[in-house]
């Protein structure tokens, strides 16, 4: 029980990850490779403000939120907006992530950074196996947060709006819907939702320079598994992909964690391309 | 300003070869001689990359991991005791070819992010499976005692290894030119212009992104062999998602659709990032930065304002001149094939855009399809080339089943389509562009264009021939060293038609071809079309234009909300009541003056 625990909250994050990357498509159709790093300011930000400043954690979700929407914000502006042919966001938002990860090692080095806490750092015992409270906090986290934008996209104007985007993005802007504007804020909220998971997500995983990357290849895999642009489907890829590697950690060795997740990605690409809980749609010339 | 115009464009490459081979003689500075290497090696592994970010438009990064896999393959090699280098490259390119495709073929199924994604995973691997291999690999310590390398037995001094390093990256570069010089150079631009084009000139999209990734990973091998005999000793280090990064950073700056921009690339990347070393503390900033600069404003990169500049300085400033229209030669023999469509059904959701049409087009026979906007025109089109799938219904052309083909193999059997805006790539000349169109039908392996063999030089020989007779045809023969996406609207519209004569298909079909042309060019495309219908080619025509469809239509077909209203000769078309209710939204009276639908529409689609 332990194993599964830890392996839900790994794949919590990874669908938090997965959530910020299907924000970003949803509205754009444009994949952020920089998600999991903006993530990963999160996580350092608070822990200069948990460890140096002092502050209180309510405090320092609200910081991370604001500095990390602003960065992604900013790349937005530089980096995707000013792209005229799509295919090559792909290349300036992965340069947004490696300039994020070579700022964060100027600026906090290159050794993990234990982040505390609130709820504290003892392991619990809970439904038959050790927990901790952050692993605990993290699984609900998800959970609350793909519900909650769930209900949204369905219920309110916004939602709808950006949903008609997806499907049609010339159709939602003849019905009066600011498509840039929209783009914009999509950033804006998967930043907003970055910062705030990483300040929870530091106490797991410890803040360190290489979260980025490896947390932006797991939560494609998610994506990949629950389908691009469906936000139950990365409940469901986080719950495979974190049991399966903490599965593999446990009874391979700590050197098959990444291999396992590989060996799923393919076998999800080969047998069900469009992912778990998208139908496949016809092409159109 | 002609002389320089008249070197070939492959002598200033040759030339800085040799001055690159000659190097050593020259400067005797080990660390300066060393970077060199170091950055030839890294121009092979940048090469790999651009044939897919460059020529596929697919961002792959995997090629850090052929890379590791080529170097250990040569390591593992030589402490088995083999330690020829000819070997070494043999054996690392074909392993790094493997990895290539087995990882591409999965990457493939979902469009670009998946590849971007699992070739990035697969550079993330590399620790992890030399971890589990730790008894032959040495884990994190690495791998070393690897002995010097020998060619043909006789063992290699420092001297000696910098020219195999230099003979080898050079050949590659003279491969790779050939590729890209080659069709199938032309049929990736096709792909990555769209693979909607390429797909319905019978190239299959996935085939031919994986064959230019799994080519790719060629040259990322070789380099690994040759990193592995210049170090003796590989370990984990050298192959992290900086070097990666690096890559496709020097890939981008070079220019990725470019032969020689990688040597470029890599050259800044090797002497700019890891000479100065204060400097390394920011060169994740520095790459990043150069991704994002390259991705937004440097389109084509540094090779591509070096073509510009070369342009203006050796071109001959002189424009084309214009020549008087020869009389076109007459159209050779097509072997039109029958088209059937018989009880075809398409719903998309609730919106039953076909329901139960039929359809005959005969060989030797102009047929025309007509309707209005949202009658299911396109629909059925695109049905025929294997874009959608039927819900019901056969579609047979000849004795062939089209049904359930993919649309490459639709085309393959003989389907030739021209579109509604004419979809040419960029970057390639109007005869290339017609050439393109013998791709699919006439092939030559990749292998026997690099090694430039008697079938291929067959093959091109007749690309040159037959699509030359289609420009004449066109009339555009005049043309067809100019750039193609510059052509205005009525001649690319004409370059595409001959694009789809050129490999003789069975089926022809045309889809609002004379859409904002002027009555001049809609009167040549009209004698182009009658050719063709002459010459025994089936032709389908989707068009709005009524005047012409009646004047060059044998058999016209009127589809209205998903069903056929009705078919026949343009005369009994004409004179429809039913038809002209559907143009027209009322019912004329049938008394005293019948009216001639030809002259209501007319005016009516000229102001559409």
């Amino acid at each position: 029980m332990t194993l599964i625990w830890g392996g839900l909250a790994l794949g919590a994050v990874y669908a938090l990850v997965a959530v910020g990357y299907n924000i970003v498509y949803i509205s754009s159709k444009t994949f952020n490779f920089a998600q999991a790093q903006l993530m990963m300011v999160g996580a350092f930000l608070a822990y200069t403000a948990l460890v140096s400043w002092n502050l209180t954690t309510p405090v320092v979700v609200l910081v991370a939120a604001a500095v990390v929407a602003g960065v992604a914000a900013l790349e937005q502006v530089v980096a995707v907006n000013p792209v005229r042919d799509p295919h090559n966001i792909l290349v300036t938002t992965l340069g947004a992530a490696i300039l994020i990860d070579g700022f964060v090692q100027l600026q906090w080095g290159s050794q993990p950074l234990a982040v505390p806490f609130f709820a504290g750092d003892d392991a619990v015992t809970f439904a038959g196996g050790r927990v901790y409270p952050v692993e605990l906090f993290l699984i609900i986290l998800a959970v609350v947060v793909v519900v909650a934008l769930t209900l949204l996209s369905r219920r309110t104007m916004t939602g709808l709006a950006l949903l008609a985007m997806a499907e049609d993005r010339e159709a939602a802007q003849l019905r009066g819907v600011n498509v840039r504007l929209m783009a914009f804020g999509a950033f804006v909220v998967a930043g907003v939702l970055a910062g705030t998971v990483g300040v929870f997500v530091g106490p797991k995983t410890y803040a360190i320079s290489t979260l980025g990357a490896s947390l932006a290849l797991k939560g494609f895999v998610v994506l990949a598994i629950g389908g691009f642009g469906s936000l139950p489907g990365t409940l469901v890829g986080g719950l495979i992909v974190g049991l399966a590697e903490a599965c593999a950690v446990r009874y391979l060795g700590s050197e098959y964690a990444h291999l396992t997740v590989f060996l799923i990605l393919v076998a999800v690409l080969l047998a069900r391309p469009s992912g778990l809980f998208v139908r496949v749609r016809e092409r159109v010339v | 300003m002609g002389l320089l115009g008249r070197i070939p464009g492959w002598a200033v490459p040759v030339a800085i070869g040799v001055l690159v081979l000659l190097l050593p003689q020259v400067i005797g500075d080990f660390s300066l001689i060393r970077q060199v290497q170091l950055g030839l090696i890294l121009a092979l592994i940048v090469s790999g990359l651009n044939l897919s970010l460059g020529y596929a438009g697919e961002l792959a990064i995997g090629q850090a991991a052929m890379y590791a896999a080529g170097a250990y393959t040569a390591g593992l090699l030589s402490l088995r005791g083999h330690t020829e280098i000819l070997l070494h490259l043999l054996i690392a390119g074909a392993v790094a070819l493997v990895v290539g495709t087995v990882t591409g073929i999965p990457g493939l199924r979902l469009g670009s992010w998946s590849l971007a994604m699992t070739s990035f995973f697969l550079v993330l691997l590399i620790p992890d499976v030399i971890a589990v291999f730790r008894e032959q690999t040495g884990g994190r310590n690495g791998l070393s005692g690897i002995l010097p390398p020998t060619l043909f037995g006789r063992p290699l001094t420092p001297d000696d290894y910098y020219l195999v390093i230099v003979v080898v990256t050079g050949l590659w570069f003279a491969v790779m030119r050939n590729i890209v010089v080659s069709r199938h150079g032309t049929a990736l631009r096709v792909l990555k212009q769209s693979p909607v084009l390429a797909a319905s000139m019978g190239i299959s999209v996935f085939r031919m992104k994986l064959l230019a990734y799994a080519l790719g990973a060629i040259p990322a091998g070789l380099a690994g062999a040759l990193f592995a005999n210049l170090d003796l000793y590989v370990s984990p280090e050298a192959f992290s998602f900086s070097l990666a990064t690096t890559a496709l950073a020097a890939s981008i700056l070079g220019g990725s659709a470019s032969v020689y921009g990688a040597l470029v690339g890599a050259f800044i990347m090797q002497f700019g990032l890891n000479q100065a070393g204060g400097f390394e503390r920011y060169s994740l900033l520095v790459t990043g930065a150069f991704l994002i600069l390259g991705g937004v404003a440097l389109t084509g990169g540094l090779s591509s304002l070096a073509h510009t500049l070369w342009r203006r300085i050796a071109a001959p400033a002189t424009v084309p001149e214009r020549v008087e229209r020869v009389q076109a030669p007459d159209m050779p023999d097509l072997r039109g094939e029958k088209l059937k469509v018989a009880g075809v059904a398409k719903a998309f959701g609730g919106n039953q855009a076909l329901d139960t049409v039929g359809l005959i087009a005969e060989p030797g026979q102009v047929t025309a399809l007509i309707g209005p906007n949202g009658s299911g025109k396109t629909t059925l089109l695109n049905m025929i080339c294997g874009f959608y799938r039927a819900d019901a219904g056969t579609i047979t052309l000849g004795a062939k089943n089209l049904e359930g083909r993919a649309p490459h193999a639709v085309a393959r059997s003989g389907v030739a389509r021209t579109f509604q805006t004419p979809n040419i790539p960029p970057g390639i000349t109007v005869l290339d562009a017609v050439m393109s169109g013998r791709f699919a039908t006439h092939s030559a392996s990749v292998l026997e264009a690099v090694l430039r063999l008697p079938r291929y030089r067959r093959v091109r020989r007749d690309d040159f021939a037959e699509a030359r007779r289609m420009l004449d045809l066109v009339g555009l023969r005049h043309l067809e060293a100019s750039e193609a996406v510059a052509l205005p609207l009525g001649q690319r519209r004409l370059l595409e038609v001959a694009r789809s004569l050129v490999a003789g298909p069975g089926l022809l079909l045309l889809d609002e071809v004379a859409s904002g042309l002027d009555e001049d060019e809609a009167a040549g495309l009209a004698d182009v079309i009658r050719k063709v219908r002459d010459a025994g080619g089936t032709v389908v025509l989707v068009e709005h234009n009524f005047q012409l469809v009646l004047s060059l239509a044998d058999h016209i077909v009127v589809l209205a909300q998903g069903r056929v209203i009705a078919e026949g000769t343009p005369d009994m078309i004409e004179r429809d009541p039913r038809v002209m209710s559907e143009y027209l939204g009322t019912v004329p009276d049938d008394s005293a003056s019948p009216i001639v639908l030809g002259d209501l529409v007319d005016d009516a689609v000229g102001e559409e």
